[in-house]
């Protein structure tokens, strides 16, 4: 058992931490909507230049290969600096999805492509249990037809992943974009960092990557909600420092309002939050590469459950800077959407707490059916 | 990033186990449910102390010397995972074994360690811990109780309340004033007290749930010899420091303790019907219940980061505060959804015994609200109020 940071670990976190504090402003995510093309942006060459884009692909297809704890720390740098929303789709999802899908080999140049930061990518998960897509062969080759409900970024990628029914189950396609057949609409987002489309495909030109099971499917998800959790604790860590330094600061009725029982018992409980939070990434990105599936499945699943209680962090921030924190300049409302759009991400938290808790019920019968014929 | 356990602990764990399911009986996990502010349940807790002291297994993170194991902390917390997990009774002197006996050994004589700590694991002495005053609960640091030097002898006068098993207790490790001209933390002493000294006199203090577990004990012209004194004159602040900071590994029993509590409640629920459908069906109670299970297992990883802090030299302060702070709210959130669900069902009236006892957890140990204060001024730096 050893939960600490290694050296290298350290080190990558600093460097990020050093490379987004940089300030150039493009490297934050604008505030109004329309996201351009960020592969033309120096802001995400430099972070591909410090490997962070190709953090999880591996080494041979010019990655940094590192494992899921290293993109966790990446994340969590990512949501304090509110930067760049199509990362963790490109950086993340992509990669682990063609990795889940045993399909890196033949997606080599898409993900050399991610590695040195060329190309923005992305996937839809929010249909991947039962995907609204189906492939056919046409006479231009194979196409896909349907509905993927919600996609990150889809605005500025040049590259879509598709999971579509096609005659072995579901396969996993790359369609690109724009193509002929491919509609991308914007839905309505909390958080202008973290845009997300409806994209309709209608008979757009596809390649066929793998075949995604329902195994790899799930493990795809985990994998997404365990580094988008570090990329909110990011998020709710920043939120918390700025409400502590102001009550350090800020002066009424003669002293610091962080002197004040009520403020500090506020911050105190955010920093509760925070760190049990913490604690949930931190093992839901160790189970992503280590534990079996159902212990990595419910890691991931409680990091996303608690996504409500992580949201209260960025609302508490909010009530410690009191004025200031309601203005439109301070940065405490961008960390707030920052954390509610995770709350939202993928489904409320109710319905995965109540997976958690019918799971423990699953458990105790299945226990008592065990006990029962063991008699 | 590793959350493994080392293959290296499995063998104590094995053999724990074993020896737990060979010798810990269903009557044994009752008593220790009852705990030993019931008569009954009370010596047979004592009498699964002297079965685990002689068995090896009754202070396995004491040095050898004094009849430990010298337990590794892993060790210690695969020790506790196992025993909490096994339902075993807390030991009856749980605070001496923790809290005393670590700054007897720093500080008592070759006599005192010798003489003390052997009984003090058998539970051929029970131990009580004089701290808490009337005026001094959660701020220690005003008691009052006074022992005055006096030649060969200390003379002690005062009062202690919420004292665990102070109506039992042969031996108490009394803090005490000793100069009451200096500031307030550096004129106290830490004092061995015989119990059976004449002018001492311990009341059973009846808590809410009807339990005689604490006492109230005044200490009346009580002449107490001078080689009672343990550590420094004036010096007790330190051993109560010392002794408080000794206990790194029992974060471990927090969270296994509210798995434990968890898997009861999940067992009572598989069993109960709410309105003539099994209680587990319910979506609000599951709903609850996923709520509980994701807190649970968060404090269980803030726990296990203090000890891999202690283990390989990281950086977990103000991880025990938040720890015992969550282990307390979430330990009545358990004890609120038993009720709920549970409470009307049961005839021993175990879920209301325990919806009411909860109340105790924000409080004993230092209270949540002392625990918010310490967590903002020393894990935030705010500043003091």
């Amino acid at each position: 058992m050893n939960l600490e940071l290694t050296p290298e670990q350290l080190l990558l976190r600093d460097s990020v931490r050093r490379f987004l504090a940089g300030g150039a402003p493009a490297r934050r995510a604008p505030l109004a909507a329309g996201e351009p093309d960020q592969t033309a942006d120096a802001g995400w060459r430099g972070l591909a230049g410090i490997g962070v884009t190709g953090v999880l692909v591996a080494e041979k297809q010019g990655g940094a290969g590192l494992t899921m704890t290293e993109a966790g720390i990446a994340a969590e740098e990512l949501g304090r600096a509110l930067a760049f929303g199509t990362w963790l789709p490109t950086a993340v999802a992509v990669p682990r999805a063609l990795a889940r899908a045993g399909a890196a080999d033949r997606a080599e140049p898409l993900l050399a492509a991610i590695a040195d930061g060329t190309v923005i990518a992305t996937i839809g998960l929010r249909d991947a249990a039962a995907p609204r897509v189906a492939a056919f062969e046409s006479q231009a080759g194979t196409v896909v037809t349907g509905k993927v409900s919600e996609v990150p970024g889809a605005a500025a990628a040049s590259v879509l992943l598709v999971l579509a029914a096609d005659g072995d189950g579901t396969g996993l396609f790359a369609v690109d974009i724009p193509s002929p057949g491919v509609t991308v609409t914007p839905l309505p987002a909390i958080d202008q960092s973290r845009r997300r489309f409806r994209v309709l495909l209608d008979g757009a030109p596809a390649s066929r990557l793998g075949t995604a099971t329902a195994e790899a499917i799930q493990a795809v998800v985990d994998d997404v909600l365990a580094v988008t959790a570090a990329d909110a604790l990011g998020a709710a860590q920043a939120a918390l420092d700025l409400a502590v330094e102001y009550a350090k600061t800020r002066t009424q009725f003669g002293r610091p309002v962080g002197a004040f029982q009520a403020v500090q018992h506020l911050c105190a409980d955010m920093h509760e939050t925070v760190e049990l939070a913490r604690g949930g990434v931190m093992h839901a990105l160790w189970a992503a590469d280590a534990a079996d599936a159902a212990e990595r499945h419910l890691a991931a699943i409680r990091v996303k459950a608690f996504a409500g209680q992580l949201a209260a962090v960025g609302e508490a921030a909010i009530q410690v800077l009191g004025g200031i924190g309601y203005t439109w300049e301070h940065d405490a409302h961008r960390y707030l959407r920052r954390l509610l759009s995770w709350s939202a991400f993928l489904g409320s938290p109710d319905g995965y707490l109540r997976e958690i808790g019918s799971g423990l019920a699953q458990g105790a019968r299945t226990q008592r059916s065990t006990a029962a014929r063991g008699h | 990033m590793d959350f493994s356990f080392p293959a290296g602990v499995a063998g104590l764990r094995e053999e724990l186990r074993a020896w737990l399911a060979a010798h810990l009986t269903e009557d044994i996990v009752a008593a220790g449910q009852r705990g030993p502010g019931d008569p009954a349940a009370f010596e047979v807790i004592r009498s699964w102390s002297r079965t685990t002291a002689e068995a090896g297994w009754g202070a396995i993170a004491w040095p050898r010397e004094y009849g430990g194991r010298g337990a590794t902390l892993l060790e210690q917390l695969a020790y506790l995972e196992e025993t909490v997990r096994a339902r075993a009774p807390l030991p009856v002197n749980i605070i001496g074994l923790n809290n005393i006996a670590p700054a007897i050994m720093q500080y008592g004589t070759e006599q005192q360690k010798r003489s003390l700590l052997p009984r003090m694991m058998r539970a051929d002495d029970i131990w009580c811990q004089g701290m808490s005053e009337p005026e001094a609960g959660s701020d220690l640091a005003s008691l009052r109780t006074r022992a005055v030097p006096d030649g060969d002898w200390f003379t002690v006068t005062g009062q202690k309340t919420w004292t665990s098993l102070g109506h039992r207790a042969d031996w108490c490790q009394l803090f005490a004033r000793t100069d009451p001209d200096a500031p307030r933390r550096q004129g106290i002493s830490c004092l061995i007290v015989d119990m059976t000294r004449p002018g001492i006199e311990a009341r059973p203090l009846v808590t809410l749930t009807g339990e005689e577990h604490f006492a109230e004990v005044f200490f009346d012209d009580v002449r107490v010899p001078a080689s009672a004194l343990l550590g420094p004159l004036n010096g007790g602040w330190q051993v109560a420091t010392t002794t408080l900071s000794h206990e790194r590994a029992g974060a471990a029993r927090l969270y296994a303790e509210i798995r434990v509590r968890l898997e009861d409640l999940v067992t009572g629920l598989a069993t109960a019907a709410l309105d003539g459908c099994p209680a587990l069906d319910d979506p609000v109670t599951q709903y609850r219940l996923g709520g509980l299970e994701v807190r649970a297992a968060f404090l269980e990883v803030l726990c296990k980061r203090s000890v891999s802090a202690a283990l390989h030299g990281g950086d977990a302060s103000g991880a025990a505060s938040l720890a015992k702070t969550v282990w307390a709210e979430l330990g009545q959130d358990v004890a609120a959804l038993a009720f709920d669900a549970l409470g009307p069902h049961a005839a021993d009236g175990r879920w209301a015994d325990q919806r009411l006892a909860a109340r105790a957890l924000t409080i004993a140990g230092g209270t949540t609200q002392v625990n918010k204060n310490i967590i903002a001024t020393r894990s935030l730096g705010l500043p003091r109020s």
